[in-house]
């Protein structure tokens, strides 16, 4: 990137925190349009977090001696099994972000824990969290027993992002895992069948991720569009 | 005169032969059926006996081998552009390509940020008729299977090519 367009995308981004976004949707060129657009996300979530830390700050000098309790049966029984692998926890318990390392195993105990009987995988996407972040999977488990819910967080580096496969712990995850490999280049480790799912093999790049750019040409076919003046 | 009068009986056809052929041709187009999307939906309804396709020669064929005219209804993503060329390919000629409705046409919906959609059938396989619609109702793609009869019709296959 050129200093110009540097200077172009930070006064846009500028405008956009004041309300105006149609200064980013004035910018022409469509990757530094994405740029801009990825430097206000990143813009907007570091402002947030500022507003966090003020909040908690507050909140802990006023009630500092209780250490703050998981809000779900769920989270507390994971925070006395795998006490070290939690990395965050939502205030209501139901959403926790853990290490990828032994994501394997606990997948296992959530499944077969009495208390737990997670034995339905709903839904298993992937996340971009936005340009120079990380990687994000998300599982939203259920229990056809005790009707209730889990999202469980696993973040993966985004140049190597590999993952252990539950294909195996939930055999719904196995078109899951290979849709979010198609779309985002997770590497679930494990899997015995990791391949692309909806995009044609010999495809190159990973389509939802941001900084996504397609391909030219494929076997020959132009890809982007091509009748210019059409419009 | 002399010698022709009389001597047929009354089922004879006196015509030249490259009408005979066109019009052989294009009463009879067995198409193709490539249903890729909501289009195909449209095209099932002109087949059925409402629109009754049967009454302009036209039967559905499920293989290019035994099809005509290749009616594309759909979106044709990057993945499928491979397959539509192949199967082009493997049918006789002559050989007719309708592009059914807006995405086969240019990419419809997907024109600008599809990266998986081909933009426009026209890339791979030659097209005779473009059907305009999102999807075209099926008094459209009669229109345009008729303009293509027309076409067909106008095709002289005998007559020597002049450069």
């Amino acid at each position: 990137m050129t200093a110009d367009q540097e200077k172009l995308i930070s006064e846009a981004v500028e405008k956009a925190l004041a309300g105006d976004m149609d200064s980013i949707n004035a910018i022409e060129d469509r990757s530094l349009r994405a740029k801009a657009k990825a430097a206000l996300v990143k813009a907007k979530r570091a402002a947030k977090a500022e507003q966090k830390t003020e909040t908690s700050d507050d909140a802990k000098s006023a009630d500092s001696s209780v250490p703050q309790e998981p809000g779900s049966p769920l989270a507390s029984l994971l925070t006395a099994f795998y006490p070290g692998e939690i990395v965050e926890s939502s205030n209501d318990g139901n959403s926790i972000q853990i290490k990828p390392e032994k994501w394997e195993e606990i997948a296992v105990f959530l499944r077969d824990h009495a208390d737990a009987l997670l034995d339905q995988l709903e839904c298993l996407t992937g996340v971009d969290l936005g340009e120079g972040e990380e990687l994000q999977v998300r599982y939203n488990l259920h229990s056809m027993k005790h009707r209730h819910k889990l999202e469980v967080l696993i973040n993966a580096d985004r140049n190597s992002p590999e993952i252990p496969s539950v294909e195996t712990v939930w055999r719904m995850a196995d078109w899951f895992e290979r849709e979010t490999y198609d779309m985002y280049g997770i590497v679930f480790n494990g899997h015995r069948d990791l391949r692309r799912l909806l995009c044609p093999e010999d495809w190159e790049g990973w389509p939802l991720r941001k900084d996504y750019e397609e391909q030219k040409t494929y076997h020959g076919i132009v890809v982007p569009k091509v009748k210019e003046g059409w419009e | 005169m002399g010698l022709l009068e009389h001597k047929f009986q009354d089922n004879v056809v006196v015509a030249s032969m490259d009408k005979l052929l066109g019009w052989a041709r294009s009463t009879s187009p067995w198409f193709f059926q490539f249903g890729l999307a909501c289009c195909a939906i449209e095209m099932m309804a002109t087949a059925a006996s409402r629109h009754d396709l049967m009454r302009i020669g036209m039967i559905p064929r499920s293989s290019p081998r035994q099809a005509d005219v290749m009616i594309v209804a759909g979106t044709v993503t990057m993945k499928m552009a491979l397959r539509v060329k192949k199967l082009y390919e493997q049918m006789a000629n002559p050989k007719y390509v309708i592009s059914m409705g807006s995405c086969a046409t240019s990419g419809g919906p997907y024109w600008q940020y599809g990266y998986h959609v081909l933009k426009g059938v026209d890339l791979v396989v030659p097209v005779d008729v473009y059907v305009p619609g999102c999807p075209p109702r099926p008094e459209a793609l009669i229109e345009g299977l008729l303009k293509l009869q027309e076409k067909i019709q106008a095709e002289r296959p005998l007559t020597k090519k002049t450069a």
